[in-house]
């Protein structure tokens, strides 16, 4: 234990009087690593995470309720959302009727002298204030606004289903054109129709929010003659994302679970977020371990250069009667010491600067934007990982001169 | 009393194409409390005569018994305590820590032994007023001169009270005068009862030697006790 104190003193005596330059550069290279292995990292989970994200907050939310497969809707619903109430761990929910239906629009002056457009699109029914309360509406809005409660004959069309956003996506689902908000639709049942004016346009990077079409639940009741009061769908917001799987638990072992499929977020996500998450993670960790091979050489060769320019040092040091416990600690200090130092800089510039960054200039991506995805527990396996792979890049180098013949050491001689 | 005691010592160093003997079987002994200049011309094998008394470096054939130990069978760790309790040593060309002032380059091996410090520090100026350095104690060993920093190197060597002080060459980097200061101290080392080996080329800094072992080659030619 003495031995190691000394070592530690030696240590701390000699980085702190090391040339301040090499001090510098060996700090940088400390914080440069770390911020390469979390940011990236970061990115890479932050691709899929912000997609995951924006999904639940923008379409399927914390916990969804179904009818079970051999039934097309939820048998006493209003029972069921009345007992919602009751759960202190549910912030909100929304209750949504769906059926199947044909939106036509420009049916009165056909553009070009074609023949109107014709979509076949799935309608949901909501009422408008819970819906807001428990989906993200506001920031899904691209056009217009969503729907407002007590007004009747609105539509909020999603952009995958309007010609000037759809063109981007090639013919992959037929189209309206020239649709803003306040354009009249015609939606058709069976052979009933009915105007709605478009409220707003939904412009959304989930394609489940902007391949939706939502109308009041009064309008759908209505359009639809559905006067059971019986929904097709009810999803959950929860005060507590993280507990969802208690929530779901509790749910399925009360009376309103029967005859009905409740599903938390991580079961309704699409196979191909999964997929896509699954292969990110897969390339965070290679590149992480590419990454901290070149650090580890990296560093490894700044300290056994270090501790070579200081070879003749140690000689002397074991010559009169310093340890060689004494010597390998004081490089195992000083290694360990730039590590807690870089990493100290590099967690300043991540808290301080990146982080906040990322939040207010997401990355523009395809399907979401991007912010760093950290947790607390990558940080620290990281910051571990670089100071453990730190101090053994200093202990090898060090232990390597410190076995040699003194006189070898002292003199250069191999 | 023999207090160190040389066997038929032989050192050389092997390479590739051939192997070159510097030490060709040398035995004496040296009795406690003598001053023993070795000395010899270039190349005769001086200073790794010393390295190996000193136990720096470990001999090809033959053995080294100090106090009675026979060195020869001792782990690195009996290398490492023997060298911190028993031995002290002056480098040519001082081999002071840059990184430590005055101060901590002499305080450096007393830590190393455990003492406390107050018993250190009462040590540390105990040396450093044998070396007359003690208004120097905190300058870094940089900002002295030659002729200083072989003294701040004696007083390292002999802080922490050693039975035997080898010095290589100590006088070889300075001028007559820092020479004659260092070699009047080494002097007044060895009148306090320690055992000084010195080497050096120099035979103007013999005179205040017990003993003058003269090599050749590898080989003792002379040996002459006053």
């Amino acid at each position: 234990m003495h031995e190691i104190r000394i070592g530690i003193l030696l240590g701390v005596k000699q980085m702190v009087r090391a040339n301040k330059w090499m001090s510098l550069l060996m700090i940088c290279v400390v914080s440069f690593t770390f911020l390469n292995l979390v940011v990236i990292q970061g990115i890479l989970l932050g691709i899929t995470e912000g997609a995951l994200e924006s999904t639940r907050t923008q379409a399927l939310s914390d916990i969804t309720i179904e009818p079970s497969p051999e039934q097309g809707y939820i048998e006493h619903s209003q029972q069921l959302l009345r007992e919602l109430v009751q759960y202190p761990d549910i912030a909100s929910y929304s209750e949504r009727y769906e059926e199947l239906a044909v939106i036509e629009a420009n049916y009165h002056v056909p553009i070009g002298g074609q023949d109107p457009d014709v979509i076949g699109v799935n309608i949901f029914g909501v009422d408008p204030l819970r819906e807001m309360e428990t989906v993200d509406t506001k920031s899904i809005m691209g056009e217009g606004e969503f729907l407002i409660p007590e007004e009747r004959g609105y539509i909020v069309i999603g952009k995958h289903y309007i010609d000037r956003y759809a063109k981007d996506y090639g013919d992959m689902y037929d189209s309206l054109r020239d649709i803003h908000p306040g354009s009249v639709v015609r939606i058709w049942v069976g052979e009933e129709s009915y105007e709605f004016t478009v409220k707003g346009i939904i412009d959304s990077k989930v394609d489940m929010a902007s391949l939706s079409v939502f109308i009041s639940e009064k309008d759908f009741r209505r359009i639809f003659n559905r006067a059971d009061f019986n929904v097709n769908k009810i999803l959950v917001r929860l005060v507590d994302k993280t507990r969802s799987e208690q929530v779901a638990r509790s749910l399925n072992h009360s009376n309103i679970s029967e005859d009905v499929r409740i599903k938390v977020f991580s079961e309704d996500i699409p196979k191909l977020i999964t997929d896509v998450r699954d292969t990110f993670s897969k390339l965070s960790l290679v590149i992480s371990s590419i990454s901290v091979f070149v650090a580890t050489i990296t560093v490894f060769i700044i300290i056994f250069i270090n501790v070579l320019s200081r070879r003749r040092q140690i000689g002397i040091l074991k010559a009169i009667g310093v340890s060689r416990t004494t010597l390998v600690w004081a490089y195992v200090t000083q290694a360990a010491c730039y590590g807690f130092l870089g990493i100290g800089i590099a967690l300043m510039a991540l808290y301080g600067y990146i982080i906040p960054y990322f939040i207010q200039n997401p990355i523009d991506f395809p399907y979401t934007y991007v912010s760093l995805y950290l947790t607390t527990y990558d940080i620290v396996f990281r910051a571990g990982m670089l100071t453990l792979m730190l101090i053994v890049a200093g202990y090898i180098p060090a232990r390597m001169i410190i076995r040699q013949n003194t006189l070898n050491v002292i003199t250069g001689r191999t | 009393m023999a207090l160190i005691e040389i066997k038929d010592l032989k050192r050389y160093f092997i390479t590739k194409s051939h192997t070159t003997q510097v030490l060709n079987g040398i035995t004496f002994t040296i009795d406690e409390g003598s001053f023993v200049a070795i000395v010899g011309r270039s190349g005769a094998g001086k200073s790794t005569l010393l390295y190996q008394l000193a136990l720096l470096d470990t001999p090809s054939e033959g053995t080294i018994i100090i106090d009675g130990q026979n060195t020869s069978t001792f782990s690195e760790k009996q290398f490492e305590l023997f060298r911190l309790h028993t031995l002290g040593y002056v480098f040519q060309d001082y081999a002071l820590i840059p990184d430590l002032t005055v101060a901590e380059n002499i305080l450096f091996p007393l830590h190393m032994r455990n003492i406390d410090k107050i018993q250190s520090t009462h040590m540390l100026h105990e040396a450093l007023d044998a070396v007359d350095l003690r208004d120097k104690k905190d300058m870094f060993p940089t900002h002295l001169s030659g002729g200083e920093q072989q003294r701040v190197s004696i007083a390292r060597a002999v802080a922490g009270s050693p039975r035997i002080l080898f010095a290589d060459e100590p006088t070889a980097n300075l001028d007559s005068r820092a020479g004659r200061r260092v070699i009047d101290l080494l002097t007044k080392i060895n009148q306090q009862g320690k055992t000084v080996v010195m080497v050096t080329h120099d035979l103007e800094y013999t005179e205040s030697c017990s003993r003058i072992i003269e090599l050749n080659d590898g080989v003792v030619i002379s040996d002459t006790k006053r």
